[in-house]
């Protein structure tokens, strides 16, 4: 019988030296995405904390960068942020249980919603710029209001809420519709008694994540339009502005404090975002399914 | 006087009616069929066992019973099911009056991720059985032998039991709409033999008022419950297709001392293979 | 727990016992028509066989059914076991009263009476007694009951040496001989009687202890 050596004690060093250089470059990889990140991060709160304040909150834009605010741009962001929701939430959640539950995979046509769902989320956005200039504020005669912001920007970021809705319908286990199914439940009250609800944290997720990406589309809002010196409040079919817009502005004027200005709002969308990613992850972390 | 195991069983087979009668039934996937040919009655408060190895089409077969198979698009059945002498699969059938009479328990525990109380609610709600609710909450509880380890914590989640008590939560839940069949996929094979032990005995009290019907791989547990077992097996076409067949169908005794078909005795003895 | 395996035991238990009672019956009445020279009586006690057979072979076949299917184990297989062995044993004892049964109507009938009344009464009480014994301490479990029926065994053998004794002495008178060879037969049918209410006694001490043991060896 073959005698069996044991050796507990580190045998040879061959294996270890690529295993070492491997993680060092892992990490390399992490550092320069942190740095980088970190580096911008310093620069913008730098030079723009000191111009935090309420007047950037409170009062509206004006040629004289100490009396400058930034409110009107703050208040589109917040009316568009609102419709958006209003408007792409029920559509795409709607798109995304007609694909999962209700459409039969092997037909053509379904499959072809699916592939054009997938590429338009990949559209760039300044073509939703130009699509909304074309139909909406032209072919419709809506004119370059929030509305149409509100619906361009929709349009961009429905497909991602479809898909995430997809993905929250989808991670519902075939089980429980069973259970519900063999219980007697219509397709009706499995949908909007196990599916969405249980699929709701994921839905909701998705929502918030495809809103903060929104937050800070610049171009398409630019095509259709809005203004970059608005005074006064918006109103939803009036003439508008975005925080984004507001900060492309102020970062054309010769004055140096504008280019601050425009750090100090920068800022506050940093943090708008950073709230708002923050919420998602809780509202996924207390609500998630473990299936 | 007792009486003997004779008696017993001869007084059990004169009160059998069956409950559904199946004539010559074919499951077919995308036209190919997975089970072909298949006729048996099944009787009236009594355990009915589908034994067989895999790919035999047990599984395909009873989801027949309860029209599950509908929600498969590929799948289609001919011939026929008679329930109480009424075609199942007639055109004016509605599947969901199907369900609440004749329910389903499934292999793996498939609990809603809602309160105890709200799992076995959701059948009545869905169909519109709003009165008397918490009272057929805590009968199903009762005639799952469940209610003593959860009536004080109904509103709990109910993924917070334990994989046999999700189980017996699963048929309560199905025990909540009155129904008259309960359909059992291997019921007890995601669980410890204990909790495995506690179903059996359960589905021995169940079918004194209940007709149960359930799929089996493992051929001892058809053995200890059942009081008619119906084995299937696979045969192989010229053109290589497997097709599951019903080959046997007799009382459980006969079925496991004396069966009458070869390919029958070499599964049970094992030497099937 | 296992609800079904504990009825099925049950109702096969109480089938053996009852199947006892049969024989003990059969017994009586075979040792009344011996003492009694009853000729009908005796035809009753064959016929009354067919009833302790079809109670055998029932037992025997749910045996079967509760082996295939509840897969026993432990305690629960060595009662089936048991049960399985008593259930012949008891078949056996009444196929003796049988024995007795057929030997009465072969036996010549005796006019000045039956010389070994008291001997086979006394031996058909012991028999009577054994059977009893060895079914209530089979059913109690009682391990001491059961080894007390060797005790009881010792006085049936003695009553059997007796009326071998007394058949040899009546051995000179010819019309008597064939009349005694069917007396030793007799004798030895319910002396056999006895050995198998031992036997059941055997098998309660297996059931309790899980050890095959002879209770006596087979030497005297």
């Amino acid at each position: 019988m073959k005698e069996v050596v044991i050796e507990l004690r580190e045998g040879r060093p061959r294996g270890r030296v690529p295993g070492r250089l491997f993680l060092a470059y892992l990490l390399l990889s992490v550092a320069v995405g942190l740095v980088l990140l970190g580096w911008l991060l310093v620069d913008v709160v730098g030079r723009g904390f000191a111009w935090v304040d309420a007047t950037l909150f409170f009062d509206p834009p004006s040629a004289d960068p100490q009396l400058a605010g930034a409110r009107p741009a703050i208040l589109g962001t917040l009316y568009l942020m609102g419709l958006l929701v209003a408007f792409t939430v029920p559509i795409g959640v709607g798109t995304a249980i007609y694909l999962e539950e209700y459409a039969r995979k092997d037909r053509w046509y379904n499959r072809l919603l699916e592939v054009n769902i997938q590429n338009l989320a990949a559209v760039p956005s300044i073509v939703y710029g130009i699509l909304g200039l074309a139909f909406l504020v032209r072919g419709l005669g809506l004119g370059e209001v929030l509305l149409a912001g509100a619906f361009i920007l929709g349009l961009l970021v429905l497909p991602t809420i479809v898909i995430a809705g997809r993905e929250a319908i989808r991670a519902v286990p075939g089980s429980i519709r069973d259970g519900a199914y063999a219980l007697g439940a219509t397709q009706w009250q499995v949908v909007g008694r196990q599916v969405l609800p249980a699929a709701a944290p994921g839905i909701a997720t998705g929502t918030i994540l495809a809103l903060s990406r929104a937050i800070g589309e610049t171009a398409p809002l630019l095509m259709i339009g809005a203004l970059t010196y608005v005074p006064f409040d918006p109103t939803i079919l009036g003439e508008f502005t975005a925080l984004p817009v507001q900060i492309y502005n102020w970062t054309r004027q010769p004055q140096e404090d504008f280019k601050l200005l425009a750090a100090g709002a920068i800022i506050v969308l940093l943090v708008l975002l950073l709230a708002m990613n923050a919420f998602a992850i809780w509202l996924r972390n207390r609500y998630q399914k473990r299936w | 006087m007792t009486e003997t195991h004779i008696e017993v069983r001869e007084r059990t087979l004169a009160s059998r009616e069956p409950v559904f009668e199946v004539r010559d039934l074919t499951v077919s996937y995308s036209g190919v069929p997975a089970l072909a040919g298949v006729s048996l009655d099944v009787y009236r408060r009594a355990i009915t066992a589908f034994i067989g190895p895999s790919g035999c089409g047990k599984s395909t077969f009873i989801r027949c019973f309860n029209r599950m198979n509908d929600l498969i698009p590929s799948a289609s059945v001919d011939g026929t099911i008679l329930y109480h002498g009424q075609d199942l699969y007639a055109r004016d059938v509605d599947p969901v009056a199907v369900r609440r009479l004749i329910g389903m328990v499934f292999q793996k525990p498939n609990p809603f991720p809602k309160s105890i109380f709200d799992n076995v609610a959701f059948g009545p709600r869905v169909l519109g059985m709003k009165d008397g609710l918490e009272e057929r909450v805590e009968k199903a509880l009762h005639d799952a032998a469940l209610w003593d380890e959860v009536k004080d914590r109904l509103k709990e989640g109910a993924l917070s039991l334990s994989g046999g008590q999700q189980q017996r939560l699963c048929i309560a839940r199905a025990l909540a709409v009155e129904p008259e069949v309960i359909l059992m996929d291997e019921p007890a094979s995601a669980l410890d033999p204990i909790s495995t032990t506690r179903i059996e005995d359960l589905m021995h009290e169940l079918k004194r008022e209940y007709t149960i019907v359930i799929v089996t791989h493992n051929m001892q547990q058809a053995a200890r419950v059942a009081d008619m077992t119906a084995f299937f097996s696979v045969e192989v076409g010229g053109d290589g297709r497997r097709t599951g067949v019903l080959v046997e169908y007799d009382e459980t005794p006969k079925i496991f001392t004396t069966p009458a078909d070869k390919r029958t005795e070499d599964y049970v003895t094992g030497r099937f293979g | 727990m296992r609800i079904t395996l504990q009825e099925e035991l049950d109702r096969l238990e109480a089938a053996v016992q009852e199947e006892g009672e049969l024989v003990i019956r059969g017994l009586r009445g075979a040792v009344e028509a011996l003492v009694t020279q009853d000729g009908g009586l005796a035809d009753e006690v064959i016929a009354f066989d067919d009833e302790v057979d079809e109670r055998y072979f029932a037992i025997e076949e749910g045996i079967q059914s509760l082996l295939a299917r509840q897969t026993p184990v432990a305690v629960d297989l060595r009662l089936v076991l048991a049960l399985l062995h008593v259930n012949l044993h008891l078949e056996r004892m009444a196929d003796y009263c049988v024995t007795v049964a057929k030997l009465v109507k072969l036996a010549p009938r005796v006019p000045e009476g039956n010389a070994l009344e008291e001997g086979f009464r006394e031996m058909g009480t012991r028999a009577e007694e054994m059977i009893r014994a060895s079914l209530d301490s089979f059913a109690s479990r009682d391990l001491e009951g059961a080894e007390r029926l060797v005790e009881m065994d010792e006085l049936i053998d003695r009553a059997n040496r007796r009326v071998v004794g007394t058949v040899l002495s009546l051995g000179h008178d010819p019309s008597h001989q064939e009349w005694g060879l069917r007396m030793l037969l007799v004798s030895r049918s319910l002396e056999r009687i006895g050995d198998h209410a031992v036997d059941i006694g055997e098998r309660t001490a297996y059931l309790v202890t899980g050890e095959f043991r002879e209770f006596t060896d087979a030497s005297h």
